[in-house]
């Protein structure tokens, strides 16, 4: 039995198609993220399987069974909020029970029901209190009590953290995950952030354009990004990508020769982007890697490890380097090394990982 | 607290002309309450005489006395009440309705219904047409034909409607989601988040129900329908041409000036009532802290 499943799904406002054709199953107890950069149909999707968005074609399953013209209420789903939509003029147990009540749960249910959740979410003591009295991680804990008290067969979350500042959003993280690992319910998640999809996924759908790039999980994504999209979205700093061309025993990048894994020969002369992780370059020679001179044009050092931010024909690149030397020697830094095995190749005309035999 | 070393010249040449303003319209619309209440204590050679300012001359409650042994006045003092409470409760039933629909974007024809609504605040069909349908529908002479005739208020229900258009749409989804209908909706969520703007256009039904006298006078013939402003109106008329009343009034102490003062002054007590319990919703914020944009 799968939790969700999209087929086909297309939505368009009016002759604008914004999601073309979406193909995605969600295991039960999956916790899928959906992310991507702003306006990619990844919140619409979410719309969609939530029932706040009419679904203009194709086939939406939760539990196996087909809920296109159902309404939201009858769909067995809970939404936690980009902006928490916490009812202002209700305490937050009045705001956990809203549903409840609605579904005429017996008074009594509700207190256990609300007073667990509470308890689980660490909002105990602040049941009596109204939305406005509470600090932004709180209020997020609200939203998301809400949707677990309800006890839905999936949860939606439509960018719950981005409102949060950096510290309490690693918090508030870790917190989702937990929960999930105790309650065990079918997740989608939507975000922008690359990092809330690394480290809370199962696996990841990136999506641009209205369309999926790549499915996968967070470690097949990050190695073997599909396309350059893929490669240029995960990742922090992002993958760098060189234009070059190949050759018999590697790729040119410039006049640079750069040894790569795997049989070239048979695609001499096509044109490709180069791809390097920057945490996967060294600073000196290595066994299989080979040199690529940069300018260097800043150093930003983040503690335990610095950017090198580089220049090299065209390209910018950035390296991530480790610290343990002395700083002020990265600044005399003129070339990194590239060890081969680690080089991704893509078609320079399609954006595709291409694929060398041996 | 005022910072006066904070400001510049300019600025407090500003406060103070703000200041003078506000004091002077302060005056203007307090002057006629405390005209009005003087005369209605004072005599009635006093009132005549025009030597009634500030305070009541040759204090008496003569007035008081003789339009409360009327039984007209308070067969139209609740009269009044008839028609301000059943009209702000009908009112109130059709403009919370129409106005949260109108403000719904997936109303269907939205752009057509809410020029259909304001249309009306700037055309209608004029007086006689109004009646003649009145007279049409049964409804003339009628407490009922009042309360419903003047139920609708275009102005209240856009008001209203822009009110609603500015809570955010997330709620109503939350509220969706957590299983609500539409009146689930309307009555759990968008009715409390509305205090406010409910609260106002309650304030405004209330007072032109209240001081409600042209129609109620067109359409109303039995003494026993009429409302207090149309017996105010009768007995500023009946008094000032009786010469019977002349003599009786130069004996008790009164007068048609004081009498009329006097019918003035128990009309706006029940306003001047309710105005602080409606008053507490006008409150700030009420909105905070539910969402965070």
């Amino acid at each position: 039995m799968s939790g969700v499943n999209l087929s086909g799904i297309v939505k368009s406002y009016g002759a604008m198609q914004v999601v073309h054709g979406i193909d995605l199953t969600v295991a039960e107890k999956e916790f899928v993220v959906l992310v991507g950069p702003s306006g990619c149909g990844k919140s619409t999707t979410l719309r969609m399987i939530a029932g706040l968005e009419e679904i203009t074609a194709g086939d939406l399953t939760i539990h196996d069974r087909r809920v296109n013209r159902i309404a939201p209420k009858d769909r067995d789903v809970a939404m936690v909020f980009q902006n928490y939509a916490l009812y202002p003029h209700l305490n937050v147990a009045d705001n956990m029970a809203f549903g409840l009540r609605i579904r005429k749960m017996p008074k009594n249910e509700i207190k256990t029901t609300i007073d667990d959740v509470a308890e689980i979410l660490g909002l105990t003591e602040y049941l009596d209190r109204r939305p406005a009295d509470l600090s932004g991680g709180q209020r997020q804990r609200v939203a998301m009590g809400r949707a677990i008290v309800r006890h839905p067969k999936v949860f939606l979350f439509d960018e719950p953290l981005s409102n949060l500042d950096a510290k309490l959003r690693t918090q508030m993280r870790a917190e989702i995950k937990r929960l999930h690992k105790r309650l065990g319910v079918t997740s989608v998640y939507v975000t922008h952030d690359q990092v809330e999809a690394m480290t809370l996924a199962d696996r990841i759908v990136v999506m641009n354009n209205g369309a999926i790039e790549q499915i996968g999980t967070p470690m097949e994504l990050f190695n073997n990004p599909s396309n350059t999209f893929v490669a240029g979205f995960l990742g922090s700093p992002p993958m760098n990508q060189m234009k070059g061309t190949l050759t018999d025993s590697g790729a040119l990048v410039g006049d640079v020769e750069i040894k790569i894994n795997g049989a070239t020969g048979p695609h001499a002369g096509r044109n490709v982007i180069v791809g390097i992780r920057p945490e996967h370059v060294t600073l000196t020679a290595e066994e299989g890697t080979s040199p690529l001179p940069i300018n260097l044009d800043l150093v930003e050092p983040l503690g335990s490890e610095a950017l090198l931010h580089a220049r090299h024909g065209e390209d910018n690149l950035v390296f991530k380097a480790n610290t343990e030397n002395d700083i002020d020697s990265l600044s005399g830094v003129n070339k990194v090394h590239i060890p081969a095995h680690l080089v991704k190749i893509f078609d320079a005309d399609t954006g595709k990982a291409l694929v060398l035999g041996d | 607290m005022m910072k006066w070393n904070l400001y510049s010249r300019g600025d407090k040449f500003f406060a103070i002309v703000v200041s003078v303003l506000i004091g002077l319209f302060t005056v203007a619309t307090l002057y006629p309450f405390i005209y009005i209440a003087a005369v209605s204590f004072s005599s009635g050679f006093a009132a005549q005489a025009g030597k009634v300012v500030l305070t009541p001359i040759d204090a008496t409650i003569e007035a008081y006395g003789y339009i409360l042994k009327d039984p007209q006045f308070w067969i139209s003092y609740r009269n009044t009440f008839i028609y301000t409470i059943g009209g702000t409760i009908m009112s109130l039933m059709f403009i919370i309705p129409c106005a949260y629909a109108l403000s719904r974007p997936q109303l269907k024809g939205r752009r057509f219904f809410n020029l259909f609504i304001a249309f009306t605040m700037w055309f209608n069909a004029g007086l006689i047409p109004f009646f003649l349908n009145m007279r049409d529908l049964g409804l003339l002479d009628s407490m009922f034909g009042i309360i419903l005739g003047f139920a609708i208020n275009a102005f209240n229900i856009i008001l209203l409607r822009n009110f609603f258009e500015s809570i955010p749409q997330s709620f109503e989804e939350a509220a969706r989601m957590d299983g609500a209908n539409d009146f689930q909706v309307l009555w759990k969520v968008f009715i409390p988040l509305s205090k406010p703007a409910i609260a106002t256009i309650t304030l405004f039904l209330i007072v032109a129900r209240w001081n409600g006298f042209f129609w109620a006078m067109v359409l109303l013939q039995s003494e026993s329908k009429i409302p207090l402003q149309v017996f105010l109106r009768h007995t500023i008329s009946n008094l000032s041409d009786d010469d019977e009343f002349a003599i009786v009034q130069t004996a008790a102490g009164f007068s048609a000036e004081t009498v009329t003062a006097a019918i003035i002054v128990c009309s706006i007590i029940p306003v001047l009532i309710v105005y602080p319990f409606i008053q507490k919703y006008f409150e700030k914020g009420i909105l905070l802290g539910g969402v965070k944009e």
